[in-house]
């Protein structure tokens, strides 16, 4: 009797356990998307970053301070160089306005500037405005976990949902198993040919945690350029009012 | 007796008939030379659109430049280059090109500036001439700027309202300066009417740090009566593979393609007129052969030959036609030479005329050309030659006494 109620149980636990292990899947799958998506913003984020673009054409290194306030927030300045000082950005849902010190004017950036490079580097405006959260704003599920090229780790592919604004037609994002940390993404067009992959290195004490300072974008069509973004300051959660992503904060100094 | 008075002779007899024909063939011609001119209009003001206001007769670019116009592209060695084909019985002028956000105080757009070189661009196009309002560019004036009729619009500004540019320079920088509107040009092309915003090649290379050298090199023969297809292949062998050598024909195939059937449409449109004004002389002709059906048995009878009825009636087909093409050719270069004078205004039916991404201006002016002229003369006399061949036979065939009886 016993014996067959035990038999009767695991059968159950046969039905069972597969639904309750899909479950905690998408559930991790959840989990460790924003842990990623946490990694650089939190609620709010103030952030001094250095940029280094590389191209055929050119070499060049900025360096700039940001605000952010949730996914539609987001002011930075450029503090360096000299010949670019006070350019400002600022993004307000999904708008782009622009102050340029040199003629002391602001502009909106129209829908045709949007796939324009932005300050010469292999990132778009249209970056800027649809920044999505991994986790919203896509399909996500494992496709592959295990042992590659000696490091253990966990990949994701990302489908865009339908109503999602993203122009890409699929991520795949590779983190590490055991911390988590994000090691590269790449970045599908609409075609399914990959167009750009953006890697994630030198993991440093950054605002309290480890995080990579480093992240480095490489066009797909171009693998000797790339434009690599460090962290120099990050500190999340900050108090910040709303009236600092205003038009007229853009122009303060 | 000479023919040609007898032809005169019954030409006049049934001169209500014959004016009524003869009239059908004026009114015919005359709208036929009106169309032609109209169409020769068109052809010429098309061609004068591409290539006097842009185009040129021959550009020269790197490879690839076309398809991808990378700001990199510079042909390296511009300034000699243009100096050879100046030598070498061409005008020839530098551009050099630019893309980025124009914006003024209402909205902004993006906008194509274009570098030209103010000494040499209007020995190259007549473009300087082509202001709407304000004036063309001047070498003292670092912020002036001439741009497109729509893109006037769309930006919402006037001669010396301010513009903004956002861009990036050649080394990877930001581009920023403000601009002022000097002048605004009349219809080019879709490109230049929406988008172009013209510069002196001084203030674009300053603005974006452009080294030394330019995208692209206008050529315009000093004598364009030439064969075009032969010196652009004369210029190709001699510049080789590193740069691309292509005329306005090649630049712009669908406007060619149309200039090159305009003379087929003038053609066909001929033909349907002219097929109703045979009619016209085929039955006024066959009506005066019946009707004197019985007086060509007599002339035969005593002895006309059917050769001399063939002339005869030729002769006669002939008077009216020669008179019908006076008239034609009085009112239909009158008619003419007053369109291609004042234009035929067509912006009540449309304002914007654009085709190929070519602009046109409303008003339509014509061309009075010896071709318009020539080709719907000729064509009468061969459609009146042909609409009369049936009533001559008839004629030529008739038995003489079957035609003395015939009542």
């Amino acid at each position: 009797m016993f014996k067959h109620l035990l038999f009767c149980f695991s059968l159950l636990s046969l039905f069972i356990v597969p639904s309750v292990q899909a479950e905690s899947d998408s559930e991790r799958v959840k989990m460790l998307l924003n842990e990623v998506d946490d990694l650089w913003r939190g609620q709010s984020s103030y952030a001094v970053t250095s940029m280094h673009v590389k191209t055929a054409h050119y070499e060049r290194t900025m360096k700039m301070e940001g605000w952010s306030k949730g996914k539609e927030k987001t002011l930075f300045r450029i503090m360096q160089p000299l010949r670019e000082k006070g350019t400002a950005t600022l993004k307000s849902d999904n708008h782009i306005h622009t102050y340029l010190p040199k003629t002391d004017r602001t502009i909106k950036l129209t829908s045709g500037m949007m796939m324009g490079s932005w300050m010469g580097s292999h990132l778009t405006n249209d970056d800027l405005v649809k920044e999505a959260r991994l986790e919203e704003d896509y399909t996500a599920e494992i496709s592959f976990e295990g042992e590659r090229d000696g490091q253990n780790i966990i990949e994701f592919s990302l489908i865009p949902g339908l109503d999602a604004a993203v122009v890409w037609g699929k991520l795949v994002l590779i983190i590490l198993e055991d911390s988590h940390m994000p090691v590269i993404e790449y970045y599908y067009d609409e075609d399914m040919v990959l167009a750009r992959t953006i890697e994630f290195s030198d993991i440093q004490l950054l605002g309290g945690r480890e995080r990579p300072a480093v992240l480095t974008v490489v066009p797909a069509d171009k693998p000797d350029e790339y434009t690599r973004f460090v962290y120099e300051e990050l500190s999340l959660n900050v108090a910040l009012k709303d009236s600092l992503f205003s038009l007229s904060s853009l122009k303060k100094r | 007796m000479n023919i040609f008075t007898l032809a005169s002779r019954n030409v006049y007899r049934n001169r209500h008939r014959s004016m009524v024909t003869t009239l059908a063939m004026a009114f015919a011609c005359t709208m036929m030379i009106v169309f032609a001119a109209l169409m020769d209009g068109f052809a010429i003001g098309s061609e004068h659109n591409v290539v006097s206001m842009n185009t040129g007769d021959i550009q020269i670019h790197l490879p690839g430049y076309r398809d991808d116009p990378d700001i990199y592209s510079l042909i390296d060695n511009a300034d000699s280059l243009v100096a050879q084909f100046r030598a070498d019985a061409f005008y020839a002028t530098e551009r050099m090109f630019a893309f980025g956000l124009m914006a003024s105080d209402q909205s902004s757009s993006g906008v194509q500036l274009r570098g030209v070189d103010l000494d040499y661009e209007p020995t190259v196009t007549d473009i300087d001439q082509h202001i709407m309002t304000g004036e063309w560019l001047s070498a003292d004036d670092q912020h002036g700027v001439v741009i497109g009729k729509k893109l006037s619009k769309l930006l919402d500004v006037g001669l010396g309202d301010e513009l903004i540019f956002v861009g990036q320079t050649a080394d990877g920088y930001m581009a920023n300066d403000s601009f002022q509107i000097k002048g605004i040009l009349k219809s080019v092309s879709a490109t230049i009417d929406n988008a172009g915003v013209f510069m002196s090649n001084g203030m674009l290379r300053e603005l974006i740090t452009l080294p030394a050298g330019a995208h692209e090199l206008v050529l315009m023969r000093t004598d364009r009566t030439g064969d075009l297809t032969l010196r652009t292949e004369q210029l190709k062998t001699a510049l080789g593979d590193d740069l691309d050598v292509m005329n306005w024909q090649q630049l712009m195939p669908v406007i060619n393609r149309f200039l090159e059937t305009a003379h087929i449409q003038t053609l066909i449109m001929m033909i349907f007129t002219y097929i109703a004004v045979a009619s016209v002389v085929l039955n006024a002709m066959l009506m005066s052969v019946f009707e004197r059906i019985h007086e060509f048995g007599i002339m035969k009878a005593i002895g006309v030959k059917p050769k001399q009825l063939i002339i005869l009636i030729y002769a006669e087909m002939f008077i009216q036609t020669l008179l019908a093409l006076l008239i034609a050719l009085l009112a239909g270069s009158g008619l003419s030479w007053y369109l291609q004078e004042n234009g035929l205004d067509m912006s009540s039916m449309a304002d914007e005329i654009s085709f190929a991404g070519l602009a046109f201006d409303p008003v339509w002016y014509a061309a009075l050309t010896p071709n318009a002229l020539l080709m719907p003369t000729l064509f009468l006399f061969v459609i009146a030659a042909i609409a009369v061949i049936y009533p001559t036979i008839k004629v030529a065939v008739i038995q003489p006494v079957d035609a003395i009886h015939h009542q």
